[in-house]
């Protein structure tokens, strides 16, 4: 579970704060997305979820962030380590660089947690399986495309079997292949039963992926819900957001009459189609109200 | 394991593919002692001909052996007998002139010696590379307590190459993308200095992002890691490798009371 109350952070040369007092939770099992513009504050709270932030940063925090109970004000990272993963935008970078094949890149955390290697073997072999990384495991890391590196990053992550995971902007490197992998990839964590922070600018997946969006804007969270509430806000635009083309769509038709009346407006490209579908069958039987 | 195209380890199921990783090492060191401690052509000529070449083909590794010694032992003896072949300090006796320039018997003979102890020294570690996988060499340094930042320095520095190579391609195929022509040397050359910008930069860029991945996977942790890598060894392997230590030691000796000058 993630608690984070009336929280500000500063970095250190920076004259106005990069989140300013943050209030959200995200219950076990929950996959909370995090959506806004650029420069919104997005990857810094990646950072403090995941303890990087302040811990490695140095900066000015104020404010209580919990994960699993424990303040990670009073937690040194090490602490938070196989409990709290964190996924970042580059995979390239979360390469240990150290390792020669994937099954040894997945083990790199493992082995600095002195885990036995018979346990390593074990844990290492299913992660490979289920992210469908098995033929590719003697490969080295860095002759695997962008998506399958993101993927392994994950899967390096998910072998420690965090309850945690930040994810951020995993696929804002990738081409649709590589966004499709890391989305199923999501299924999986979700099954395992992981609570999942997701920060992500490309909304398609969203709605089908996340239970609830929050949007961040300058710092500051300014709208939470579901995401067929909040990805269908109007002023998604405002906050820095480009709001789904169907969803723009949908609301031009219901100005016009044109959008079922009691269907809210679509967030999945399915709602999107059964939607207008009705509206024009509705027009084929010459109905123009 | 299969081979990783990042590094010169070449798949086999060899006895020597199959040794510690730590008693080849411990070969190739002892072996390149032992070459410079006598001042004597043969004697390196020896240790190649007789240990070093048998190894590699009774490795399978012979083609590959020999290619690298191409690449890299070829060009740098070529260049020791021109340097030192003509221009030695002190040496005087002339076998051969070329125009202006005089090929001296002291500077062949320096070269000679020279190259044959690099070729030894080149040898015992291509060997090395080539039979021995570079994770299974940084477990088999992780078990014997060597600091994990170490051992992590070694590996990541033996990747580094092969990762800025890539980088660079990205960067050049981005620059040429906006226009930029490379032709011939001089137009490599002016490449050359907005290559180096983001290269470098970025490469400091990704370290801090880098070191944020490494903590997540508990790099800093006190606890004492453990191998995933299972590197056999043996009673005889550790024996083996105390004997070659002690030739070592011997050799070292004998070449510092000058016994075999």
């Amino acid at each position: 579970m993630i608690e984070v109350k009336g929280f500000s952070f500063t970095y250190p040369t920076a004259s106005r704060p990069a989140l300013a007092d943050v209030a959200f939770e995200v219950a076990p099992r929950e996959l909370c997305a995090v959506v806004g513009g650029g420069g919104a504050g997005k990857s810094t709270l990646a950072g403090v979820v995941s303890g990087t932030v302040p811990h490695l940063t140095g900066g000015t925090a104020h404010g209580v962030v919990r994960v699993n109970g424990r303040d990670l004000a009073e937690t040194p990272l090490s602490g938070l380590v196989g409990e709290v993963g964190l996924v970042m935008q580059n995979p390239f970078n979360q390469i240990s660089g150290a390792r020669f094949s994937v099954r040894e890149e997945i083990a790199f955390g493992l082995e600095n947690l002195g885990v036995p290697r018979e346990e390593m073997a074990a844990r290492i072999d299913p992660v490979l399986d289920d992210l469908g990384l098995t033929g590719v495991r003697d490969r080295s890391p860095y002759e695997l495309s962008g998506g399958q590196q993101q993927l392994l990053a994950i899967g390096s992550i998910l072998v420690m079997r965090p309850t945690v995971m930040v994810l951020d902007e995993p696929t804002s490197q990738l081409d649709a292949a590589g966004n499709a992998l890391v989305f199923e990839a999501l299924g999986t964590l979700r099954e395992q039963g992981v609570t999942v922070l997701l920060i992500e600018h490309r909304m398609e997946r969203l709605a089908g992926a996340a239970d609830r969006v929050l949007v961040l804007d300058r710092g500051t969270i300014v709208a939470q819900g579901t995401p067929g509430e909040v990805l269908a806000d109007e002023r998604l635009e405002e906050w820095g957001v480009a709001p789904l083309r169907y969803t723009v769509a949908a609301r031009h038709a219901a100005a016009r009459g044109l959008w079922p009346d009691r269907q809210p407006l679509p967030v999945t490209l399915d709602a999107a189609a059964e939607g207008f579908g009705e509206t024009t069958d509705r027009l084929a039987r010459g109905d123009r109200r | 394991m299969n081979a990783v195209r990042d590094t010169a380890h070449a798949t086999g199921a060899s006895g020597i593919h199959r040794l510690n990783p730590l008693t080849k090492l411990a070969f190739a060191v002892t072996v390149t002692v032992c070459a410079f401690a006598v001042v004597d052509y043969r004697w390196p000529l020896l240790l190649f001909g007789a240990l070093l070449l048998p190894a590699a083909i009774g490795a399978g590794v012979s083609r590959r052996f020999l290619l690298l010694l191409a690449t890299f032992w070829v060009p740098a003896a070529v260049v020791l007998f021109l340097i030192q072949g003509f221009f030695l300090p002190g040496a005087h006796d002339v076998i051969a002139r070329l125009g202006p320039l005089e090929l001296k018997r002291e500077g062949v003979s320096f070269a000679l010696q020279t190259a044959l102890h690099i070729l030894v020294l080149m040898s015992g570690f291509f060997l090395l590379l080539l039979t021995t996988h570079a994770g299974a060499f940084m477990s088999a340094l992780s078990e014997r307590k060597v600091s994990p930042s170490l051992v992590y320095i070694v590996s990541a520095s033996l990747q580094i190459v092969p990762a800025l190579n890539r980088r660079a391609t990205r960067i050049l195929h981005a620059q040429q993308a906006r226009g930029q022509v490379i032709h011939g040397l001089r137009g490599r050359a002016r490449a050359l200095v907005p290559l180096m910008g983001p290269l470098i930069l970025g490469a400091f860029t990704d370290v801090g992002e880098r070191a944020a991945a490494m903590e997540t996977r508990g790099f800093g942790a006190t606890r004492r890691p453990t191998s995933l890598t299972e590197v056999p060894d043996s009673g005889a392997q550790r024996f083996l490798r105390a004997a070659m230590l002690l030739c070592a030691v011997a050799a070292v000796t004998v070449n510092v009371w000058g016994v075999l000058r």
